[in-house]
């Protein structure tokens, strides 16, 4: 009888435990309600908190702190939501780590200016350079020593100056300890060396002949590397006894840092940053205010799917991610999103996602056969399917090394690239110069052969890169037109990242360097450096193995160039040899960021039609000259 | 009790020969995938180094930093050491984190979701093939029915098709994550509601889809029973149908007991595509970082701990068996 009596209490209680989670459950599916009803203690226990957390300079700590203070601590009308940078628990703040998958600190061409600050940002809208922690640079006559002089009321977030001898220290701790920039600028900056407090030489490594191993990589460098601050660089060294592997490993959350927001909250589901209020930007040599959001937070979704989904659902303000007919958003779901343009291609283009054939397997070294199959290809379709028409065609862009920008086309002459040029889907075109080239198929198995083997390839990205997985379907389709056998292949992206960077695939896709200050020649570099190809594993391009000695040559003296008339010379000779011998090819033009914006909570973002912020890269509110929109933001309600 | 100790000493034996093999293939077969992921990481941080021979240098350091410049039985043998000693290495994909700190993190979220869920499902299940079995009618023809074409949607079908309804067009449910995207854990109500909300969507997912299948085991089980002479025997003597139904059911659940204790075993091999679909922060969704970023130590411990769940579990199925059903014993002696 008891049992029974028991067996009906917990029934009871499970039932009701049940009823009462799905009715809390679907009674509140975001929790803005209550974030607005206890606004006004938010905000004044955010600020307590704030406070707190960057005296305790510790991302755990301030969590902890907040938890016991603060309910919404990021309420909306002070917060812009991020979407696609960060895909994974934050694993450090440290500029000199190897692989730190950090928001704030992630360089996509242009440096993020969110936390840490480079010397100068690069506006890839007009190609311009200003001052950040710099205020001007310039050259000696032979480009072998660049000075630089500093902002004078520039400070860290410790409230220390900033000046001389952090960027030298800066240097000097990439160097010593061997981190990536270290290891990457060691070859090309000798030392840099303080003149006064507020002025550094950066004396370029010379090569045989004393000229400057190449400068445009010191310029690269201004606008590109976080500074640190001298002192805390001693602090780290200290803590781990100057162990440099140590020192590369540290987590630095407690990161002294001269950019506008400090880490604020870091968990497996979220990264919160907070806006620095004595952030000495907000003098009127830099931006003469704060920015405008208090804090930047970043929720952690699985997928590009879960992060549109948040757009959609007014979760996420700003999206780096790809939307499939973007346009739909707003004209079919009525939706207040918005692009950097209002029509396709809707976003900036600045790189160029490119199809590379490996030159040293059977066929792929024949010009005939490569050009065959970029001939061949449906651009138009990849244009249309494959990028929802987020792109230009190569009607509207011709194809050459540059960029679809002003700041780059100056530097081609298109005249005398139009007779070399093609617009795809020519498959007439494609047959008949393989036939010319005498590559037939004489076993009458439908596939052409080259030194009696058929032409058989494997067209490689990584699995689930869905734009780019059908524009390799759309290349496969354009082989079997023309005779030759390309299957896709689509491994996970570690694999395939093994394949492209130790040639080991047939054609493979990939995006070289797209717009930052020596974007042009990097790039040229990309398609054409041999020293690349004989790198045994390289990320840095020519993944092919293209060699030709002629543009090879080219790249190498390019840095040198001084005057924009030998430049254009030299690109235009560039692009020849790219159109003429294919050694790979653009299929599409693409934003370097993908930017849509949600303006249900915020507005004033960066549009070309809106004269406020028409030039402002539209980098995603962070990167580079981009930050300045942060600016610029609007609450739609205030 | 002698018989007891042989049966023990028998089983634990043969599932420590079990974790063996499964430890060592919990190591090899992620290292079998092709790529090599220390090449990735060093060659990403050297993009634009033109220089071979700082490249080779900075990949030797990570190679010797990560092990993997060793054969792979030295480092099964390290990693193995390490491992007893509660070091699980560094993760590759979140390097320099520690494999055993993003576990810590993910494993309580799996926990609180997976096994309630399991539980209620397996609950609900029985109770509803209990019922379709003695009241038959609307619930043997209709509601069980039901719930077998839900439980056969794959579990990445049944959350899209949540997702999509509550989410997206009704707007009741969060669409991602475990709280609120605007929040920070705190122990406030706004947090536990909101946690309560985010809990809901990949909750249902996993109960409704693990529910026909319990309630048909259960149904056929307490038809067999219900058919069976004790139960004819027992009407005969004119004892109530509730006390037969509680016979009925005590004798229909043992081989459930045995699809609950599986199912606890394989909760996060099975039911995480749930936490993927909802980006919600378990083991499944580290499982998918550790796979896409060919991340070794993170994979390794993942499976490693899915495995030692299922055999725990199975383990503690049989020994519990051995003791509500002595004939599985005396069988397993023979």
């Amino acid at each position: 009888m008891k049992n029974r009596k028991m067996n009906k209490i917990i029934s009871v209680i499970a039932v009701a435990a049940m009823a009462m989670s799905m009715v809390a459950g679907c009674g509140s599916s975001s929790s803005s309600t209550a974030s607005t009803d206890t606004k006004a203690e938010t905000e004044a226990a955010a600020d307590e908190t704030t406070e707190e957390a960057t005296e305790a300079a510790d991302t755990e700590a301030a969590a902890d702190e907040t938890a016991s203070s603060d309910e919404a601590a990021t309420p909306r009308n002070e917060t812009v939501y991020f979407a696609g940078q960060q895909w994974g628990a934050v694993n450090n703040y440290n500029p000199m780590s190897s692989n730190s998958n950090c928001w704030a600190m992630s360089q996509a061409g242009n440096c993020r200016e969110m936390m840490y600050e480079s010397l100068f940002m690069y506006n890839c809208l007009d190609g311009s350079v200003s001052g950040l922690l710099g205020d001007s640079y310039s050259w000696n006559d032979d480009k072998t020593v660049m000075t630089v002089t500093l902002k004078q009321d520039a400070h860290f977030s410790d409230g220390s100056a900033f000046n001389s001898a952090d960027v030298v220290a800066t240097w000097n701790a990439h160097k010593e300890y061997n981190s990536p920039t270290g290891a990457s600028y060691t070859l090309y900056i000798d030392s840099i060396e303080a003149v006064d407090d507020y002025t550094v030489n950066i004396n370029a490594l010379l090569d045989d002949q004393g000229r400057a191993v190449n400068p445009l990589q010191i310029e690269t460098y201004i606008t590109a590397i976080f500074q640190m601050s001298d002192e805390y660089l001693q602090v780290v060294a200290d803590r781990n006894n100057g162990d440099a592997d140590a020192i590369k490993e540290d987590r630095m959350e407690d990161a002294v840092h001269s950019g506008p927001y400090s880490p604020y909250y870091a968990s497996e589901q979220k990264l919160i940053f907070v806006r620095d209020d004595n952030y000495w930007g907000q003098s009127d040599s830099m931006w003469g205010s704060l920015p405008v959001p208090k804090y930047l937070a970043h929720v952690i979704y699985k997928d590009n799917a879960a992060g549109q989904t948040a757009l959609q659902a007014g979760e996420v303000d700003a999206c780096q991610q790809f939307i499939t007919d973007v346009q739909k958003l707003w004209l079919e779901d009525g939706l207040s999103i918005s692009t950097w343009l209002d029509e396709a291609p809707y976003g900036l283009c600045l790189s160029m996602p490119t199809i590379w054939f490996n030159c040293e397997r059977n066929g792929l070294d024949q010009t005939a056969v490569r050009k065959a199959i970029a001939m061949a290809t449906d651009f138009s379709q990849i244009a249309a399917s494959a990028m929802s028409g987020q792109t230009y065609t190569f009607d509207e862009m011709p194809r050459c090394v540059a960029n679809p920008t002003d700041a780059e086309r100056k530097y081609i002459d298109f005249d005398q690239l139009t007779d070399l040029q093609f617009s795809g889907n020519d498959v007439d075109g494609a047959i008949a110069l393989l036939d010319e080239a005498g590559i037939v198929d004489t076993d009458g198995d439908g596939i052409r052969e080259y030194n009696g083997e058929n032409l058989k390839y494997q067209a490689e990205c990584p699995s689930g890169w869905s734009d780019w997985n059908a524009t390799l379907e759309i290349i496969a389709a354009a082989g079997q037109k023309i005779g030759i056998d390309i299957t896709t292949y689509f491994p996970e992206a570690a694999s395939f990242y093994d394949d492209l960077t130790t040639c080991n695939f047939d054609i493979g896709m990939w995006t070289p360097t797209g717009a930052e200050i020596s974007g042009l020649w990097a790039r040229s570099a990309a398609y054409f450096s041999e020293d690349y190809a004989a790198l045994e594993v390289n990320w840095s391009g020519n993944f092919g193995h293209y060699m030709n000695d002629e543009a090879d040559a080219l790249v190498k003296s390019i840095p040198y160039m001084t005057s924009d008339e030998e430049l254009k010379e030299a690109y235009t000779t560039l692009s020849k040899i790219y159109l003429e011998e294919v050694p790979s090819f653009s299929a599409m033009y693409r934003p370097q960021a993908f930017f849509a914006a949600n303006e249900s909570v915020w507005t004033n973002y960066p549009a070309q039609s809106n004269s406020e912020t028409c030039n402002i890269p539209p980098l995603v509110l962070t990167d580079g000259a981009g930050i300045e929109a942060l600016y610029h933001l609007q609450l739609v309600e205030e | 009790m002698k018989g007891y100790k042989k049966y023990y000493f028998n089983k634990i034996l043969w599932y420590l020969l079990t974790l063996v093999c499964a430890v060592i293939l919990n190591f090899v077969l992620p290292r079998l995938m092709p790529g090599d992921p220390v090449a990735s990481i060093a060659s990403q941080s050297l993009a634009g180094v033109t220089d071979a021979t700082q490249v080779q240098k900075v990949y030797a350091e990570y190679a010797a930093k990560f092990g993997t410049d060793r054969p792979m039985w030295e480092q099964f043998f390290i990693w193995l050491g390490n491992a007893l000693h509660g070091d699980l290495g560094q993760s590759f994909s979140q390097y320099p984190r520690e494999v055993s700190d993003i576990l810590a993190k993910a494993i309580p979220w799996t926990l609180a979701l997976q096994l309630p869920a399991i539980i209620v499902g397996w609950l609900l299940g029985n109770i509803l093939g209990a019922i379709a079995a003695y009241m038959k009618g609307v619930f043997d023809k209709a509601v069980l029915p039901l719930f077998m074409f839900i439980g056969s949607f794959p579990a990445f079908g049944m959350a899209t098709i949540m997702l999509y309804i509550f989410s997206l067009k009704l707007k009741i449910a969060p669409t991602a994550g475990a709280y609120g995207f605007d929040l920070i854990p705190t122990m406030s109500w706004t947090f536990v509601k909101s946690v309560i909300s985010h809990y809901q969507l990949p909750f249902w997912s996993i109960v409704l889809i693990t529910i026909g299948g319990q309630g048909i085991g259960m149904r056929s089980m307490a038809i067999y029973e219900l058919n069976a002479d004790y139960v004819k025997y027992s009407r005969f003597l004119g004892i109530k149908d509730n006390k037969i139904v509680g016979y009925v059911f005590r004798n229909a659940m043992l081989p459930q007991i045995t699809g609950l204790a599986l199912s606890l075993g394989t909760m996060i091999g099975g039911n995480m595509v749930a936490e993927m679909m909802f980006s919600y922060p378990g083991l499944g969704m580290t499982m998918l970082t550790a796979v896409t970023g060919q991340d070794y130590p993170l994979l390794s411990a993942c499976t490693l701990i899915i495995t030692i769940m299922v055999l725990i579990a199975n383990l503690a199925l049989e020994i519990i068996y051995g003791i509500i059903d002595p004939r599985v014993k005396a069988q397993q002696q023979d």
